[in-house]
């Protein structure tokens, strides 16, 4: 594949502008950078609609518009479980989140585990939150990476050996730079860049595509039969039905635990502007429904038969059918856009995780157990540091471990994140609960979530559970995190007791 | 939590209960997973989980708007609802 030259000059012009805005980010509503609520939380100031662009281009990712309509592509309706994930997420951020954004507005807390370090008064359940954070974050940047690489090598750039990778190496770099001087600023502004690029895409995609395909029609009826519903089960099994439904509640469940969610909740100025963006988010919700019909627009368009794109899909697998549609569909300069839009919402939240995961290493490690008495300076220092550590580690990741790996990670991540439920909801709502019950759920939630994953080979989160001579088979988040549940309900009171005999006669 | 403090968030939370409708909507697979009728075209597998999308955005935006409701007219609502707004909330 030879460089698409008017395409790749739109896409730098792009990234070009881009770059400016996250250094201008730093002058914008102006403030001491060295504070970290400052730098790691935009001051807390951010209104109902610069959150709806933060969240939105934080939460709907380069990689979620690459990977999902890449897994309706391949598997066909199974992948539009993230159609119904979407619809649960906001019930879910409705009700909970306001509440945290009030007690960590109240007491000052940057990251989760400062508030679970309050209100269990546990530094060790505190410490397992931050580092499952850190740990479930990483391969998540390092996806993001994953579907800059499948765009920059769409537009033609050489590929393989250093100068292959160089594109995204820039990139990074560029990355890092606006992220360290402007903090969760840079990608706040930039999203909105990001989401009128993306909504542009999706709606000349979602009028043009399907007026070259002989309409919708059209596109469904070139769907094979067996992909265009979920297998209906047979036997002794749920089948594909519980699969579905799982896979959605569990992601969504696992959704708002992720740090970079808890950032850009954080940062929202009130709990009214999470309430509101409960309701406006889903706008992003219809878009990624929309985007996850483009994998059936690419079996339509038969891309994966066109000898232009062969080399694109023995490279990048089935994430290369969307950027095949594009090239396939659109003139040049808008394959520019499109592929713009893509490279620039994976800067977005690569950014806000990067932050997220320096915000929990400074608070909960750095300063919980290393320097206990460094100054809000220091810590803000430390903070821009790790952000930059955490993206070398992210690109390193990905140009030296097969990509599958990565993959395989963030579907492990999955699985750690929604264990921290437990800890952080139950907190909230309830009284009472052992610090200690909720770290030994915790590990118990982890310990069997990795080993379902383990039987799958790594490959898939349905683990095929057994009850009563039926077969469930589920998402393994949440079956494991309904085993910590378990967990940390039935040792809270025993446990509780045992710290009372232990403390004898002594007040508590 | 008291019988009386109970009634009380009942009395202001109430609104809530209406979230469980996006979760019933998706929850039963079985009705969904079909393809008539078709609504242009697309099969109802898709276009109703599309549709299920805009019905949870209007479900969270009543609940928010009764809340709001719920919170000017009761007498004992407690200014902690909004306290935190700011004019400036919008941007």
């Amino acid at each position: 594949m030879s460089l698409n030259v008017t395409a790749a000059s739109v896409f730098v012009a792009l990234f070009g502008l881009v770059t400016l805005l996250g250094f201008v980010a730093a002058r914008w509503r102006k403030a001491d950078l060295n504070l970290l609520h400052e730098w790691g939380l935009g001051g807390r100031r951010f209104g109902t609609v610069v959150t709806w662009f933060l969240l939105g281009g934080d939460l709907y990712t380069a990689y979620t518009f690459i990977a999902v309509p890449a897994l309706v592509y391949g598997a066909g309706a199974m992948g539009f479980f993230a159609v119904p994930y979407t619809i649960l997420i906001y019930p879910i951020l409705y009700l909970i989140f306001p509440r945290l954004w009030k007690i960590a507005h109240e007491r000052g807390h940057v990251t989760a585990a400062d508030y679970v370090r309050e209100r269990f008064d546990s530094r060790f359940l505190a410490l397992a939150v931050a580092l499952t954070g850190i740990v479930a974050t990483m391969p998540y940047i390092a996806l993001q990476l994953v579907g800059m690489e499948v765009v920059i090598g769409a537009l033609g750039f050489p590929a393989g050996g250093l100068t292959g990778h160089l594109p995204l190496i820039i990139a990074f770099i560029v990355l890092a730079a606006f992220t360290y001087t402007s903090g969760l600023r840079a990608p706040a502004l930039i999203a909105v860049v990001k989401d009128m690029l993306i909504f542009v895409t999706i709606f000349a995609a979602i009028v043009i595509i399907p007026a070259k395909l002989g309409g919708y029609g059209a596109i469904f009826a070139s769907v094979p039969q067996e992909k265009l519903t979920l297998t209906p089960p047979s036997g002794d099994s749920l089948g594909s039905y519980s699969a579905y439904i799982t896979l959605a509640l569990g992601s969504a469940l696992a959704l708002f635990l992720y740090p970079h969610s808890m950032t850009g909740i954080l940062s929202a100025s009130s709990g009214k502007v999470i309430r509101r963006n409960a309701a406006a988010l889903s706008a992003y919700s219809f878009v990624l429904g929309l985007i996850a019909l483009l994998g059936y627009m690419a079996i339509a368009a038969g891309v994966g038969n066109n000898p232009l794109y062969a080399a694109g899909f023995a490279q990048h697998g089935a994430n290369f059918a969307v950027p095949a549609l594009f090239l396939d569909s659109f003139s040049s300069w808008f394959v520019g856009v499109a592929f713009a839009a893509i490279a620039i919402g994976a800067l977005v939240p690569a950014a806000i995780m990067s932050i997220a995961c320096a915000n929990l290493f400074t608070r909960n490690l750095y300063k919980e157990f290393w320097k206990p008495d460094c100054t809000e300076a220091e810590e803000t220092r430390m903070a821009k540091i790790v952000s930059l550590v955490v993206k070398i580690g992210a690109v390193v990741f990905i140009l030296a471990i097969p990509q599958a790996y990565a993959i395989q990670l963030q579907l492990l991540g999955g699985i750690w994140i929604i264990q921290l439920l437990p800890p952080i909801l139950l907190g909230l709502f309830t009284r009472g609960f052992n610090a200690h019950a909720l770290l030994l759920g915790w590990a118990a939630g982890t310990a069997i979530g990795t080993y379902m994953a383990a039987t799958r080979g790594f490959v898939s989160s349905i683990y095929p559970l057994e009850i009563l001579g039926v077969t469930l088979p589920g998402y393994a988040a949440l079956y494991s995190v309904l085993v910590n549940l378990l967990v940390a309900v039935a040792l809270s009171p025993v446990l509780d007791r045992l710290a009372r005999r232990g403390a004898g006669s002594a007040t508590r | 939590m008291t019988g009386k403090q109970m009634k009380r968030s009942l009395a202001r939370y109430w609104p809530r209960f209406l979230l469980v409708i996006p979760f019933l909507l998706v929850a039963f697979v079985p009705f969904y997973n079909r393809v008539e009728p078709t609504l242009g075209d697309v099969p109802f597998f898709y276009w109703f989980q599309l549709a299920a999308i805009l019905i949870g955005a209007v479900v969270v935006l009543i609940v928010y708007l009764l809340e709001m409701w719920v919170t000017r007219t009761t007498s004992r609502a407690h200014a902690d609802l909004d306290s935190s707004g700011t004019p400036g909330d919008i941007l």
